[in-house]
Order: structure tokens, then sequence, then C-alpha cells
């Protein structure tokens, strides 16, 4: 009984059966949609070992690696800002965000970051209005609570309370239709986006060579925020490195599957650069992790943050991240079992006994892509390991109740004395007989705990130690087997790919649409007049603009947010995940459009983001896999929230021998 | 002929059996099967009554002193044999492999100690399986059985084939799968004290996964799962039976 507010409320998560039912769905959904996603990569076992490697590597030497990637970041025209706290962090966006008489509009796209430092908070008591564009992030702002998933923030709702708050606060009709509350948001937060003076992002990596960020996300409104305000301000965590941008790519092939169960998220950006009058401004927040580096936690700063051990372990299941509070009744900003070790290790006792709340099964350590032994770390939490100071001399059993705690020590003493130790079981023999003289089981009461749920074998009348009587009878007449040879793995043969082929099977199967052909403008034309669609933003040196207009199709070349259509040229084509790769000028045509139409040179199409991903160095540049997407109400896949409704991939092969 | 295996074979099997503490206060009948399936397998087994508990408790509970009190206590009675150490339990077994590694690695005078005990240390469907090649040991069945992966047999050790390959051997028997049978059955030691409602709601769960598949007998490799999935099962009256994989294999 390790904390009462905190068990009173994993009684009331678990009494809540609206929230029950919605863990429930997360946790099954997920887990299989992770399994799936990992099929398609048969080496992902080699692939974690990997990447657990490279992130044991960052944070041996994070100090080195962190100025390598500041002087790079500066290098790139962005301004760079070191916060050893909270406090500072805040003092630095309050400073940016502030803009004289007029007080600014900040759009936000999700950042755990922003979640640990309390920044809403902070720049709303500055008189900020700041508004949460994640679709999930969206609900709970309007519901004033903390999002309860690192990835899904409103998994704890069900829809029909989702449609009640829209009903409310705005204004719309109730509807319980995905779509309907969906395309309402997306009608709210548009004009959000237009207007607002500063966007606030995380940020999923820094890569120290190129000096750039990546920001992965699939509903578009990382993307706006990061390009339409003039004045951007990302968030990240001091830990959040890779060296380069090959490993770059292996963290992106495992953040997204363990995280939704995507191969890739519709968009992967990567930043490396202001946008032409636009101030870009990244904070880096050490708030504890620089101490957790040098204390026995050091392993929980592997994490990617993808919440694969959230939505594998059966303790989130019950509770939701609402139920992770700490003595003081806060809610920890980590939830779950990377959260039960990294909020002890950033905050302290607050949240020790959050540890104590684990079977070590170690679903956890199964799940993590990056193979942290999180059962290993929740054990250093409970022994108290969790500061630079910690020896051995801590006595541990943080968060224990007492009588357990007594319970335990009792028996080591018995458990260090065999002969004692022999006659306390004798005596427990005799005490559960006396309880429970007619039956084998024993009915305790429910505050031993024990009681609370199941009966209680009573202790055998002789135990293994007295019958035991060595036998020496050894069958010599005893053929061991040989052991079943190990069946040689299937190998399967290779199959060279035709990578058009596979890069329109997979866009295909994301509702992208893909069309062969040897002259794109004509394509494109035919693609358009039937939609009656008149005007569009097309991206200068792409189509054949005289074809055009003989066609009654009229185009502008600066973005307007008005235009149903807009056209782009993609840099690359990736045959494993159907991604189209957009860079600087046409960020915004393929963004801002309802439809998105980009021109592929078919020989531009690479095997996977492995070979593409050096391309992006030095630019604003940004992977789309499929139209815009999410999964925050009910886990309901629902298509077209901020970006583009509908992606066409014209594959010019013209060039083609 | 047969004989002169044991002849030329320099591993002729002599083990020592931790008992665990569980299964020498609530379960000795697994114990004997144990002793029996081994001693019937020409593998001669040895018990020493200085043994006690693997410490686990305390370690998982944070008292990592406590802990170490019992694993030196351990690490000292098992020096004075010799031969593999064979754990009818997952979490016991690893227990003694990996988290006394933890447990003594800042100690450059355990240490060694530890990782030895460690390198004995076989779970009892593994040291069949993997030492002594066995996959069928003639043990029959009548009816439906259902496997619940132990944690730490699983997750802990990896070991997984090993009983499911014995089992699916046994004549007679139906081995069917247990639905999410990869899900904690929630005893996680102390935690079911500790945490009495995860851990409840957690067998609520892995009860109803075993009504869905029909079966009377649950196997599992650990008493700990077994005396609780058991014990709620006992709670509320139902008939099936929870049964450690040695006797299952000790039947005849």
């Amino acid at each position: 009984m390790s904390n009462a507010s905190f068990r009173a409320r994993i009684r009331q998560s678990i009494g809540d059966k609206t929230l029950q039912t919605a863990l429930d769905n997360n946790s099954e959904r997920r887990l299989r949609g992770k399994a799936l996603a990992f099929d398609s990569i048969p080496d992902w076992r080699e692939k974690r070992q990997h990447a657990h490697r490279i992130r044991a590597d960052v944070i041996e030497r994070l100090p080195e690696y962190l100025d390598r990637f500041v002087v790079n970041a500066q290098a790139n025209g962005i301004i760079v800002h070191m916060a050893k706290d909270s406090k500072e962090a805040i003092e630095i966006a309050v400073r940016i965000s502030n803009l004289g008489s007029r007080k600014p509009l900040v759009a936000k796209s999700k950042s755990m970051v922003s979640e640990e430092i309390g920044l809403n908070h902070a720049l709303e008591k500055e008189g900020i209005r700041v508004v949460e564009t994640d679709l999930g992030e969206y609900i709970v702002q309007l519901r004033h609570e903390r999002p309860s998933h690192i990835i899904t923030p409103a998994v704890h709702l069900k829809k029909e309370q989702v449609a009640q708050l829209f009903h409310e606060k705005l204004g719309i009709p109730y509807s319980e239709d995905i779509p309907t509350l969906t395309a309402t948001a997306r009608k709210v937060l548009r004009e959000v986006f237009l207007t607002a003076d500063i966007g606030v992002s995380g940020v999923n990596f820094g890569v120290v060579e190129s000096g750039g960020i990546c920001i992965v996300t699939n509903e578009g409104n990382g993307r706006m925020v990061t390009t339409l305000p003039k004045t951007h301000i990302a968030l990240m965590g001091m830990e959040r490195l890779v060296p380069n941008l090959n490993d770059l790519a292996l963290m992106l092939s495992l953040l997204p599957r363990s995280a939704t169960g995507q191969k890739i998220t519709v968009y992967t950006q990567l930043i490396h650069k202001p946008l032409p009058g636009q101030t870009r401004h990244l904070i880096i927040l050490d708030n504890g992790r620089n101490k957790v580096r040098n204390s026995p936690l050091k392993e929980s700063l592997y994490c990617i943050r993808c919440g694969a051990c959230l939505n594998a372990c059966p303790v989130f299941r019950e509770l939701s991240g609402h139920a992770y509070i700490g003595r003081d009744k806060t809610i920890a900003p980590y939830p779950g079992p990377i959260g039960s070790v990294i909020s002890p290790g950033l905050f302290g006792k607050n949240y020790f006994h959050l540890a104590q709340a684990s079977s070590l099964c170690g679903a956890c350590k199964d799940a993590c892509p990056v193979d942290i032994d999180l059962p290993k770390l929740l054990t250093r939490v409970r022994a108290g390991y969790v500061g630079e100071d910690s020896g051995n001399k801590k006595e541990g059993g943080e968060g224990l109740f007492w009588t357990t705690k007594l319970f335990l020590k009792t028996f080591t003493r018995l458990a260090t004395r065999p002969r004692l130790f022999a006659l306390s079981q004798k005596l427990a023999s005799l005490g559960t007989h006396l309880l429970s003289p007619r039956s084998e089981w024993v009915h305790l009461p429910v505050f031993t705990g024990w009681g609370f749920s199941k009966d209680l074998p009573r202790f055998a009348g002789k135990t293994f130690r007295d019958k035991y009587r060595k036998s020496g009878i050894v069958n010599r007449e005893f053929m061991p087997q040989t052991p079943p040879a190990e069946k040689p793995a299937n190998l399967q043969t290779f199959q060279p790919f035709d990578l058009i082929d596979q890069f329109t099977s997979e866009l295909t199967a994301l509702s992208g649409n893909v069309s062969q052909t040897s002259s794109p403008t004509q394509a494109i034309i035919d693609c358009l007049i039937p939609k009656g669609i008149k005007k569009i933003y097309l991206q200068p040196n792409v189509l054949d603009e005289t074809l055009l207009r003989r066609s009654g199709i009229d185009f502008t070349h600066e973005p307007d947010p008005s235009l149903t259509v807009g056209v782009t040229k993609a840099w690359a084509g990736l045959a494993d995940t159907g991604s189209v790769l957009a860079a600087d000028e046409e960020l915004h045509g393929s963004l801002l459009p309802e439809i998105h139409i980009a021109v592929l040179k078919s020989g531009d199409i690479f095997p996977s983001l492995l070979d593409a991903i050096e391309m992006t160095k030095g630019k604003n540049a940004v992977f789309i896999t499929g139209p815009s997407r999410t999964a925050d109400i009910e886990m309901t896949l629902t298509i077209g929230v901020h970006g583009p409704r509908e992606i066409h991939v014209f594959v010019d092969d013209s060039n083609s021998g | 002929m047969r004989n002169l295996y044991w002849l030329y074979n320099p591993t002729v099997p002599s083990v020592q059996l931790f008992i665990t503490c569980l299964t020498n206060s609530f379960f000795p009948q697994t114990g004997e099967a144990v002793v029996e399936i081994l001693n019937r397998l020409g593998v001669d087994v040895d018990f020493t009554p200085e043994q006690t508990c693997c410490g686990q408790p305390q370690f998982n509970a944070g008292l990592r002193n406590d802990a170490r009190m019992i694993a030196e206590h351990t690490i000292k009675v098992f020096e004075k044999n010799r031969g593999e150490i064979v754990i009818p339990s997952g979490s016991c077994a690893h227990h003694f492999r990996h988290n006394l590694l933890e447990l003594f690695a800042d100690d450059a005078a355990w240490y060694p100690r530890a990782e030895m005990l460690g390198r004995r240390v076989f779970e009892f469907t593994e040291y069949l399986v993997d030492k002594l090649g066995v996959t069928d040991i003639g043990a029959k069945w009548e009816g439906l059985l259902t496997y619940h992966p132990s944690c730490h047999t699983l997750r802990g050790l990896n070991v997984d084939k090993q009983p499911r390959t014995l089992l699916q051997n046994v004549e007679g028997a139906t081995l069917v799968e247990l639905p999410n049978e990869h899900e904690c059955c929630g005893f996680g030691g102390i935690m079911s004290v500790e945490h009495p409602e995860l851990s409840a709601e957690w067998l609520k769960r892995k009860i109803s996964n075993l009504e869905k598949t029909q079966a009377p007998t649950l196997v599992v490799t650990d008493a700990g799962c077994l005396m609780h999935i058991l014990g709620g099962l006992k709670r509320l009256k139902k008939d099936q039976k929870v049964i450690h994989i040695a006797e299952v294999l000790n039947s005849r």
C-alpha cells in the first residue's frame, strides 16, 4: 500500500468502465499494429540492438555531441538556447513570444517537453493565447485536462465525450461522426495556423552532423506550426540526439512502427534552417537530464518517446496517464513504465512510489525499440538508486507500505538461517491449518492484499524439505534423445522488386493515388478537368505551363490557402513506404491544399529512406507518405486532418529506358 | 550397449535441486515430480537443506541489502557442491542468472561468485530440453491442456519452446492456445499485496482467457503464477486446475 492517493486513483480508473474499454482498445490495437508493422523488417532484432548502441553512445558522449549539434544548428541559422530547468526554458519562450504591445497567438503542435515544463500554463499567465493543434491535444486542452498518453493524448475518451465537448465549446450540432468532428477541428484550427504569430513544436531527434531537427507527425499540424508563423520555437530534451542522418533513418524505421504501427509517419520533417523571413529558435532543455545521466537510471535517457511500453504495459492498461500521480497529487508528466523511471529520475521522491506499481513482467522491455531494460530500472528506483549519490548504503524499498517492508525484512532474517527458516515454515503451516482446518485454501480478509481477489493455499503439513529422501536410484537404461536439429531458417530468396510497383502498392495501401505516365502535364489535366478545377497552385518548372493554359487551367506560383489543388515536384520517392520527398519551396504547396499532386521522375525512386535521407541535408524537407490522417478519437483512422485529404503521385517515366 | 553412453559421456548428470520457497512450502508435490522425472532420466539429484529462498522478493521490492544477504547465503551454500542447479521456477532462475549480476555489479569480490552461480542455474524445462536433449519423456495425460508462459520464463529467460515441446509430446493430451497468453497473470510477487486492485484485474482477465479455451487444466512453470491463478479460481469457486509442468510430465 504504497501511497493512499495513488491507490485511490488506481481504484477510480479501474472502476471507470468507459475508460477501461478505451484503454483495452488502445492496447489491443496498438500491439497488433506494432506486430504487423515489424513483420515488414525481418531484421528488426538487429536493428533494435543497433539502435540501442547508437543511443548508448549518444548518452555516453552527450556533452561532446551536444556541442557539435549546437554549432552546426547555429551555422544553419537556427537560434539555439540552452535551458537548465523549466523556469529558464519558460523565460526564454516568453521572451521570444513577447511582441511588445500586441499579445501574440501561439499555435502549438505536440511536445512532451512542453508538458514537462508546463509551458501552456506559463504563457497563458503572460496573457498569451496558446492553441494546441494536434487533434488529441486540442481535445484535452478544451477539456482543461492533461494528455493521458504520450502519443494519443485523448486515448481515455470515447467519441460521445468528444461529440458533447465540440457541441458545447465549438457550437456545432451534436454529432458522433468522427470525420465530422475531425473536419470541425480542421476548420477551426486552419484559422489558427494562418493567423498565429508563433509556432511551437517538439523535436523527435536532433541530428548532430547536419545540425537539423526531425519532427514526425501524421496530421500535418507539425508542418503548419513550423512553416506558417513568422517565428518557430522548437523544444527539445537535451538527450534527443542522433549522430548523423543514417542513424536517424534507422531510428525512423523503429519509431513509427513502435508508436502507431506505421512503417513511416505521414510527415517526416527535417528542418535545417529558417524559411525566408522566418526566425527559428531551438530551446534545449536539461531539467534534470544531466543528473539522470550521471545516475544509475542513465539508460532511461535512451528513450525515443514512442509510447510502445505504455501500450504493452498491463499497469498502464488499467490506469491511463491520468492516474500516475505524485505524492502531491500532481499528474506525472510522463506515464507508463518509462514514466515510472524518468519521473522519479527527473523530479525525485515525489514519484518514487510509481515504480512499485509493476509486476516486472517485462512486456515493456520486449516492446522497447531501443531495448531499454525497464524492469531493471524500475528495481533501481525501488532501491532508491536515483540520484548521483546513490550508493549501496540505501535501505531502499521506496514507496513500500511499512507492513510489507517489515514482512520482507523479517523474511530476510529467516532466509539467512536455514533451521529457523524450516521452523518458520512449520509454524506457518500450523497457523494456516488453524485458520482453515477443513479446506486446503485459506480465505484471507481483504486488508491483507492477497485476500482481495484470491484465496491462499495452506502451507503444506510436510514441506518438500521434510519429504525429501535421496533415492540414489539412477536409471541407467535411459538414453537421451538427440536434441531436435535446429531447422535452417527459411531463407527467402531475394526477389528484386520493381521499385515503381512497390512504390505504387505501398502508397495505394495508404489510400494515395499513383499513376504512371509519360506526359505528366496531360495526365494531370485529365485528372483536374472532371473535378471542375480551374485554378491551381503550381510550383515553377514542374509542368508544361503553355499546355495547362491551353487546356483552360489557370495557375499561380504563390501559395494561396484558398486553392484546392497544389502541384509540386517530388525530389525523391521511397519504394518501401510509398513516400515522396518535398523540400523548401514545395512545402506550402504540398500542405495547404486539400489535394496534393506530386510529380515524381521514375528514376528518382529509391528503395528506402536510408537511400534518400542524405538529400535532405541543409534543406527544410519532408517525406510525405499518404494523405494527412489521425487516429486520435477512439483510435479510428480518419483521413484529412490539417494537411491534404488526397495525394496523387504522377510517376513520370518519360526519360527512363 | 545403452549403459556405455554414461561411460563415454563425461557429463553424467548430477544436479542440485533448488526447490524455491514457494514450492517447498505450498507445492512439495511439484518438487517430488521434478526429482522423479530427473531420476528416471538418469540424473542424480541432490538437495541441500541449507538452501532457503532466492531473495527475489527483496530484490524486486528494492530492499537490495536484504536481497544481498540472502544471495550471499545461497552462493555460499552452492559453492559447497558441484553440477548444474535445476529450479522448477523461471523467476527464481531469472533472479540467479540476471538479477544477481545487477545486485553485485559494484562488488569485485562477490560478482564472480554470483556469476558462477548464475551460470550453473537452469529452469527445469530448459534443463530437460537444452541440457539433456529430452523432448519426450513418455508422459501421458487425458484431455485438454493449455499453457501460460510465465513472464520470467518467457521474457526473463527466453525459455518458451522448451516447455511447449515437452507438452506437445505428452501422449493423449491436446494442447490448446491460451488467448493473450503473453499477458502477466498479476502475481508479481509483493505487487499482488501492494497493489491488489491491479493484480485482481489481470487475474480476472487471465481466468476469463482460460475459460475461453474450455481446458480444465492450465500448465505453468512457476509456483508464483500457480498459487495466484489457482487462488483466484478457488475464490470464484471454479473447477479448473492449475498445475506445474513437472506434474504433467510425471504423469504416466
